[in-house]
């Protein structure tokens, strides 16, 4: 690197200032620190950006990986890990970057189409296959003898869309009662017999060490167990409600500012709101915010009855101060 | 156990119940689903176990990599960061003495020397690393009274920041000992004796305030240094105050270790060659001259006569050094001169005094030596078997004055550098002792050291208006048998 510079410095001298300066190409890294389950999909989609980067620039672009919780993840970039871009499992995460970083301005979610979600998602159950608990819905969760798999949701992203979906379904069931609503939250934990630190590492501990009756996953994860980790051995049971997760994307300004990167990073990001990066994220189980792509893997996804963060728990902000901080309906439950 | 379970098939025979094998078979059914539920659930909690085994594991490992660590043992205290870049260390010095001289001259109210308990050194030490590369060190001191100095002492001892940018290229910056001295770049832990020697304690600088270069070539066998300082007289300890003297002092020193890390006989031994040079004009309120001290460190025995005669320019030092060490044996050598312009009203004179020594130690114990102390086989243990390491020192030492320091040349006490009568132009010290180590850390040390001079007891006969001194007899001599009770950590 140093050579090039000295080689480029040497060539403008000789040339004088009235030669301009021919474009050289550049070997780019990025960094995109993301949450647990999203390794396939940023694999694939990481190589069709460096191809369509090269193309159109020259340049060649080497994207590199870091997966986790997405809370630890959150952390970990404010304790330095110096990220390009981070593709988080929710709002409340990419806020801290703004909140407590000062990596990221205040109104990020406004730079990208769909508050800066390119993709979203929602929390189903996997089950054994021909289901040997009949497990159909929330309430079936809560019965004696079945074991649920869910990660922790003090570090996990996902492991707090499942708890949100659980409380949304139990405070219909229960006409908005508070009280009857944490006892069903706490009788699920109850069944809980581990918690690991992010999605993937519940899949191992459902699909990999037999452990649980039920696993209460992303949409994309459960797919990508039923189809990929373990063939014909799990069925994927939609419940009668659910999340809408919308996963958000953002460049992380002040680190990305540091490396002289961007540009690149807002392109890459910018990508996934592409016909290419559409198709990419439905091949890997996500479902598509281009109307064109979303139409086309119609048929992939099932039905779902939504309930949504911000109508009906009062967006992240509120929903993580009452259920997730420190003293929260988690800790209630869990401590108990 | 065959017989009773015989005899409970045959109860069970003439009771019909195995006479019945319908029911027989659904028992046998709703025990087997039983078993296997159980066997299930089992197999279920042997799992979770595993897997939180698994889980905890992954955690301690990621824990790991973050958490700090915390460290306290006979190597020292402190806590670093999980990477190792991030570091603080607390260390610490404590010498208490007992020293008994010979009646002999001293600062003693009756004029002679102090015996008694005295705290030589009490230096706590912060100690650390940050970003992996920048080092730091602050140590003040709260010992050190007046018994062994008769000026006045800086608290803080060392504050400096080395940056390791690379093993060859390292910078140093603040107060700290000048890489120019052998015995003094050996820390006070690990000297033999109680004191340096004259080399190190009235010819080369202390600790000055400067910048250094410094590193090690040739995979770490040839150690360089060039550096900077404010200046400071022979075995001066600068203050932390900023600099009077306009001209600063240079140093370099170049150190080989040829053999270092072979299994040749040579692999102890190390050699090189230190200078200074710089230059000072003195005043009334800082003279720029020394005054030599007794191997004691308590009194004086050599000093420029006050008021009038002071620095005038140029100040040389030269210091070749040479250890070796072999086995339980070692031995340490040095020489210093110091070239000094003087000015005492109109006759200026370049004046020439040195100092030398050859001190050997022995291990006892069959512990190695080496330049950085001595680590017992065998710690000190009331209770068990172990003494603790046990050496002998001794030490031949030599401080001698330019004779033209005495000159009578022009005429009159006056006109003199120095007054012979009160004066020695030489001391010469022999030393021997015992080192206990009980282990690495607490020391226990016993010195006999004798020191004979060379003029400045009295004068027989004068004749003032000429200069003319004759029979001039030696100062006593000095003996002073020492103690030191040392924890270092």
């Amino acid at each position: 690197m140093k050579k090039s510079l000295l080689a480029i410095a040497l060539l403008a001298a000789a040339f004088g200032t009235a030669t301009p300066l021919m474009a050289i190409a550049k070997d780019i890294s990025l960094l995109n620190v993301s949450y647990d389950p999203t390794r396939e999909l940023y694999q694939d989609f990481n190589n069709a950006f460096s191809k369509y980067w090269l193309a159109k620039t020259g340049d060649k672009v080497t994207v590199k990986g870091s997966h986790g919780g997405s809370g630890k993840q959150a952390r970990a970039i404010i304790d330095g890990l110096d990220a390009d871009v981070a593709t988080l499992a929710l709002a409340y995460d990419v806020d801290q970057l703004s909140e407590k970083g000062k990596l990221i301005p205040k109104d990020w979610q406004k730079r990208l189409p769909h508050n800066s979600s390119p993709y979203t998602s929602t929390i189903v159950l996997l089950v054994r296959k021909g289901n040997p608990k009949n497990i159909k819905d929330w309430d079936d969760l809560i019965k004696p003898g079945v074991s649920v798999i869910t990660p922790n949701p003090k570090t996990s992203g996902g492991a707090r869309w499942n708890y949100l979906a659980a409380w949304a379904y139990a405070q219909k069931k229960n006409g908005g009662d508070e009280a009857k609503t944490k006892e069903f939250v706490n009788k699920l934990f109850k069944n809980v017999p581990v918690l690991d630190t992010g999605a993937r590492g519940s899949t191992t501990t459902f699909v990999e060490r037999g452990i649980g009756d039920v696993l209460l996953a992303w949409e994309n994860e459960a797919f990508l167990a039923q189809k990929e980790l373990g063939v014909g051995k799990f069925e994927i049971v939609v419940p009668s409600l659910s999340i809408l997760a919308e996963p958000p994307v953002t460049v992380v300004d002040k680190f990305a500012k540091k490396h002289g990167t961007e540009a690149v990073s807002k392109a890459y990001l910018e990508y996934l709101y592409t016909e290419e990066g559409q198709e990419i994220a439905a091949k890997n189980y996500y479902r598509p915010t281009l109307a064109s792509v979303a139409k086309k893997y119609e048929g992939q996804f099932p039905k779902v009855n939504f309930v949504k963060i911000d109508d009906d728990f009062g967006g992240w902000q509120i929903a993580q101060k009452k259920h997730f901080s420190d003293g929260g309906t988690f800790d209630q439950i869990y401590q108990k | 156990m065959q017989f009773k379970f015989t005899k409970f098939a045959t109860v069970l025979l003439a009771s019909g119940i195995i006479s019945l094998p319908l029911a027989a078979h659904a028992n046998d059914s709703a025990e087997l689903e039983e078993l296997r539920a159980l066997v299930q659930q089992l197999d279920q909690q042997v799992r979770v176990l595993a897997r939180k085994g698994e889980i905890s594991n992954e955690e301690a490992v990621a824990a790991k990599k973050t958490t700090p660590v915390v460290k306290a043992s006979e190597n020292g205290f402190g806590f670093e960061s999980a990477d190792g870049k991030n570091s603080i260390k607390f260390k610490g010095l404590l010498h208490i003495d007992n020293r008994n001289f010979s009646d002999v001259n001293g600062l003693g109210s009756d004029g002679k020397n102090i015996s008694g308990f005295d705290f030589r050194r009490i230096r706590p030490t912060i100690e650390g690393t940050v970003f992996g590369k920048y080092d730091f060190r602050f140590t003040p001191e709260f010992g050190e009274a007046k018994t062994t100095s008769t000026s006045s002492t800086s608290g803080i001892v060392d504050a400096y920041i080395d940056a390791r940018f690379q093993p060859s290229f390292k910078v140093r910056a603040g107060k700290f000992r000048p890489f120019v001295g052998l015995e003094r770049l050996q820390s006070g832990s690990d000297i033999k004796f109680m004191e340096r020697s004259y080399v190190s304690s009235n010819i080369l600088p202390n600790r000055d305030l400067g910048a250094a270069i410094h590193g090690d070539v040739l995979e770490g066998k040839l150690n360089y240094s060039v550096g900077v300082y404010n200046g400071v007289v022979d075995g001066g300890d600068i203050t932390t105050v900023q600099d009077t003297n306009v001209d600063k002092e240079y140093a370099a020193r170049i150190f080989a270790t040829p053999f270092k890390d072979s299994d040749s006989v040579l692999a102890g031994l190390g050699f090189g060659l230190a200078a200074t040079h710089g230059n000072f004009k003195g005043l009334s309120s800082a003279s720029g001259l020394p005054g030599y001290k007794t191997a004691g460190q308590q009194s004086t025995f050599f000093a420029y006569t006050a008021n009038t005669v002071f620095a005038n320019g140029a100040r040389d030092r030269i210091s070749p050094q040479a250890y070796y060490y072999y086995g339980p044996f070692g031995v340490i050598t040095e020489y210093a001169r110091v070239s000094q312009d003087v000015t005492n009203g109109s006759i200026s004179e370049k004046l020439e005094n040195d100092a030398w020594q050859i001190a050997g130690s022995y291990l006892l114990t069959g512990e190695d030596a080496s330049f950085k102390g001595v680590k017992p086989k065998q710690v000190f243990n009331t209770d068990g078997d172990g003494w603790g390491a046990w050496e002998l020192v001794a030490r031949y030492q030599e401080n001698n004055i330019d004779n033209a320091a005495f000159s009578t040349a022009g005429s009159g006490a006056g006109l003199r550098y120095a007054d012979p009568r009160n004066n020695a132009s030489a001391a010469k010290s022999w030393a021997a002792g015992i080192n206990w180590y009980l282990n690495q850390n607490v020391k226990v040390v016993l010195n006999y050291e004798q020191t004979s001079f060379v003029g400045g007891g009295q004068v027989n006969s004068a004749n003032l208006a000429t200069g003319a001194f004759t029979n001039i007899t030696d100062r006593p001599d000095e003996k002073a048998l020492f103690t030191r009770l040392q924890l270092s950590y």
